[in-house]
């Protein structure tokens, strides 16, 4: 069944006749869908029988004065539908979906954890981004909490023990360890050296932006959120700028959105090589990381040149672009990728042969395809366990609706499809960005938009290097965001590790969590 | 009287103690130097002319470092396992004939190169105590690694160790080493090659460094020290990376055998073995580079079914066609 010929919403209409559900096109996505308590359920039902690529991108939860919302933002093959359900704030109780999208676990935990709403039959309840010791009662996200108000309980005392029960030793990986480059806590139940479970905790360096970004205005949220991720900042920041110019209804001019795509694309592609040689490091093949590493630096050096800044580019504005490239710069660029890419058939070359690699990474974490669905797993880590979804084709966005390109997948779903998935994908972006160079359109490469933001709301997805990531955004006619709610592409991800960890050796442990390409400045955001 | 100041010079000054410890330094120098070089990077650069004094630096560096104890270790053993593993490697080094003759005179004894080995499993078991009493998780399972592997690979290499034995007739290091005028990797070379990839294994390096596999088990059984006791770990191992490469000039590439041009022999005799040694080092190192790290089950794997079987062919090779090879030792 060729499934890009759903029509998801006619599929609803049918479907849900009769159902106390109200279709709004093209708000939202392809459509919002309101549902009253009982209904959004039927929906999603609804929506994974006629779709296998059906998937929870993120839930949004938002303080709405009596009730608080709860919209599940779903992703098809082919549409993008949010549901919007509510309940109460005095009794803020609702089914969980996690039955029917077992993904969609860490996403409720979040929202239960920021606004109080209580998932009936979560399958593991508990706390996932606010520390041990936050006071019970005061949800941070909710409009009436005052930082003041705000007493967190002492610290506990138990020191938590390495137990160890029998013949199963109990790890802590972080959230100080050699193999996590930032503060995450992986507990790891190990039998000799067989993992057994591996339990998560997130939040270690949570800094409440979706709340601090309440507080600022639009054009300093742009630079707020791009300081959610050192390497995929340009990303967080096109996401946020285009949900606003979606609600502003902003023509962006057409040589904005090539320089974007370039911009968005060197970001993607020093985030590549990064991974392709941290994942060396982490196998003990320490001269494919500096190898890797050594061919990211020039990368780095075109970032500087077309945006004026090495890390965190701030190039991206509501309206455009805040740089325009010089032309003197464009055979510069050309070079530098000219060279990387005569560099790619080596890299390929040890990547898909050289043997000691191979044994470290085929055949580790491996993730089926139906798990891939099931547990709504984004970016290369999708495509390698052959999910061919990129928002890059799936809703083009900027430029790459004109430029061609190929979305890679592999099959095999362990840590080496995924390592080679990253390893094509640097090759497709030399391309893009080639190809934008090539056909850059002329023209003025930012408008001037007002800062005072229409009333409205408006959800947006781009591909970052790591996956799709999420922006919703609901602003209240002032200069200041009603609600900023940003998914990551790690924080889906995560769930796919904690399944393929199990039964593994101890040692299978950083390859196959690198094959996430996990950011948890990212994840904790 | 004179025959006592010459025994304490060897045995402390040259080719000792001294000159073991700084030759070690120079080794790891070099070592690192060449695996930055293969890797695009610069390596220790500051400390001395390229470097070079950097080891011993970071020696330094560590003997001042304060000492912890963690409580729960078995203080005892904990305490005196690194420098014990250091001792029994430089007494090991003592019976491997740096300048022509051992480095006590008249120490050699039939059978020597079997004690010799026995020792070397004496410093990783007490590495690997070393581990076990730290009462650390990751210092638990990078000790059973250490165990894992020295256990396995040990008999591979005992067994290929035997083709130079068989062939000198001789089970004393230094009768094998006489009886190199053409070196045994020329007249074995299969056993040769064998042996080189095995000591890689024993000496835990890549492809098989898996007690040391930062990423999973942070520093392995070395994780609770620190200090002084952290330098003489370090210490150990480096010297026994050394060692390693010095049984392999002694079995296969002729010890201290080579032309002597002029003045004292002793001296060529040291440059020719440390010429050696270095070469070996360099290959070692290469070999390091070239591989990402194995998977503990892999590297087992590795040892029960291809370096055993291997090995045991290897000497039967070297037994079938030693009516060949006899007339040329």
């Amino acid at each position: 069944m060729p499934s890009k010929e759903i029509d998801m919403i006619k599929v609803l209409e049918t479907k849900l006749k009769g159902k106390p559900v109200q279709i709004q096109l093209g708000h939202l996505g392809t459509a919002a869908v309101q549902a009253s308590a009982g209904a959004y359920k039927d929906v999603l039902k609804a929506m994974l029988e006629a779709d296998e690529k059906t998937a929870v991108t993120a839930i949004t939860g938002i303080d709405l004065g009596a009730n608080i919302g709860v919209y599940y933002h779903i992703r098809t093959s082919n549409a993008f539908i949010t549901i919007q359900a509510e309940v109460p704030k005095e009794n803020p109780k609702i089914a969980t979906v996690t039955d029917l999208m077992s993904g969609a676990a860490f996403h409720e935990l979040e929202v239960a954890d920021l606004l109080g709403v209580v998932f009936e039959g979560h399958p593991s309840p508990g706390r996932l981004v606010l520390p041990e010791n936050w006071p019970e009662g005061i949800y941070p996200l909710r409009k009436d909490v005052k930082a003041s108000e705000v007493k967190l309980n002492p610290p506990s005392t138990v020191d938590e023990k390495l137990s160890d029960e029998g013949k199963l030793v109990k790890i802590v990986i972080g959230p100080q360890h050699p193999a996590l480059l930032e503060p995450e806590k992986f507990a790891v139940t190990v039998d000799g050296e067989t993992v057994k479970n591996v339990e998560p905790r997130i939040g270690y360096v949570h800094r409440g932006i979706e709340k601090a970004s309440e507080s600022r205005t639009y054009l300093q949220d742009v630079y707020l959120v791009e300081r959610i991720c050192g390497i995929c900042n340009s990303c967080h920041a096109t996401a946020f700028v285009e949900t606003v110019e979606k609600i502003l209804k902003t023509d962006v001019p057409h040589r904005a959105k090539y320089l974007r795509t370039i911009i968005l694309e060197l970001n993607r592609l020093h985030s590549h090589l990064l991974t392709l040689g941290h994942a060396g490091l982490e196998i003990g093949y320490e001269t494919l990381f500096q190898y890797f590493w050594r061919d990211r630096e020039p990368i780095m050096d075109l970032i500087e040149i077309v945006t004026g800044n090495r890390v965190i580019s701030s190039s991206m504005t509501v309206g455009g672009v805040r740089r325009d490239i010089k032309d003197t710069d464009i055979p510069k660029i050309k070079t530098v990728l000219t060279d990387l890419r005569k560099k790619l058939p080596f890299y390929k070359e040890i990547y898909e042969n050289e043997p000691s690699l191979k044994m470290r990474m085929q055949k580790v974490g491996t993730l089926s395809k139906e798990d891939a669905l099931k547990l709504c797993v984004v970016g290369p880590v999708a495509r390698g366990s052959g999910v061919d979804i990129d928002v890059r084709k799936d809703e083009p966005y900027e430029a790459y609706g004109e430029i061609p390109f190929k979305v890679i997948t592999y099959t095999a779903g362990d840590t080496w499809s995924r390592m080679n998935v990253r390893m094509d994908e640097v090759e497709e972006s030399i391309n893009i960005i080639e190809y934008a160079l090539d056909n850059m359109p002329a023209g003025a490469y930012r408008v001037k938009v007002p800062r005072v933001v229409p009333a409205g709301e408006a959800v947006n997805r781009v591909e970052a290097p790591r996956g799709e990531l999420f922006y919703y955004v609901k602003s209240n006619g002032t200069a200041y965001p009603e609600r900023v709610k940003v998914r990551t592409p790690t924080f889906a991800n995560i769930p796919s590790f904690l399944k393929t960890a199990i039964g593994e050796s101890i040692a299978d442990i950083p390859p196959n969590f690198v094959s996430l390409d996990p950011c948890f400045s990212c994840t904790d955001r | 009287m004179i025959d006592y100041l010459l025994l304490i010079f060897r045995v402390l000054v040259f080719p000792g103690f001294t000159f073991i410890l700084f030759f070690t330094m120079f080794c790891d120098w070099v070592e690192r130097k060449i695996e930055a070089r293969m890797q695009n990077r610069m390596g220790p650069s500051f400390t001395g002319p390229s470097g070079i004094l950097q080891p011993l630096a970071d020696f330094i560096k560590l003997l001042t470092k304060e000492e912890i104890t963690p409580c729960e270790s078995k203080k005892t053993v904990f305490r005196f396992a690194p420098i014990l593993a250091f001792s029994v490697l430089v007494f090991a080094m003592c019976f491997l004939p740096f300048d022509g003759s051992s480095i006590i005179p008249n120490v050699s004894f039939a059978g020597d190169l079997i004690f010799v080995m026995a020792l070397v499993s004496v410093a990783n078991f007490l590495l690997f105590l070393s581990g076990w009493a730290s009462a650390n998780p990751y210092s638990s399972i990078g000790a059973a690694r250490v165990l894992t592997q020295f256990l396995g690979y040990d008999i591979p290499l005992l067994m290929l160790a035997i083709a130079p034995a068989f062939l000198a007739g001789s089970l004393t290091i230094s009768t094998i080493v006489s009886s190199q005028w053409l070196p045994f990797a020329v007249l074995a070379p299969w056993a040769f090659v064998l042996f080189i990839i095995t000591m890689q294994a024993e000496l835990e390096k890549d492809p098989f460094d898996v007690p040391h596999a930062e990423s999973e088990v942070v520093a392995g059984h070395e994780t609770e020290y620190s200090g002084g006791k952290l330098a003489f770990l370090k210490l150990a191992r480096d010297v026994q990376i050394v060692f390693g490469a010095a049984l392999i000039v002694v079995l296969f590439l002729g010890g201290a055998n080579g032309p002597v041009f002029f003045g004292l022999p002793a001296f060529w005799g040291t440059l020719w073995f440390v010429i050696k040694l270095l070469a070996i080092v360099v290959v070692s190192e290469y070999l390091t580079v070239l591989f990402a790290r194995l998977r503990i089950d892999q590297v087992v794997r590795a040892n029960w079914r291809i370096l055993l079987p291997l090995s045991v062919l290897s000497l039967i090779l070297t037994i079938s066609l030693a009516v060949w090879i006899y007339p040329l030792v």
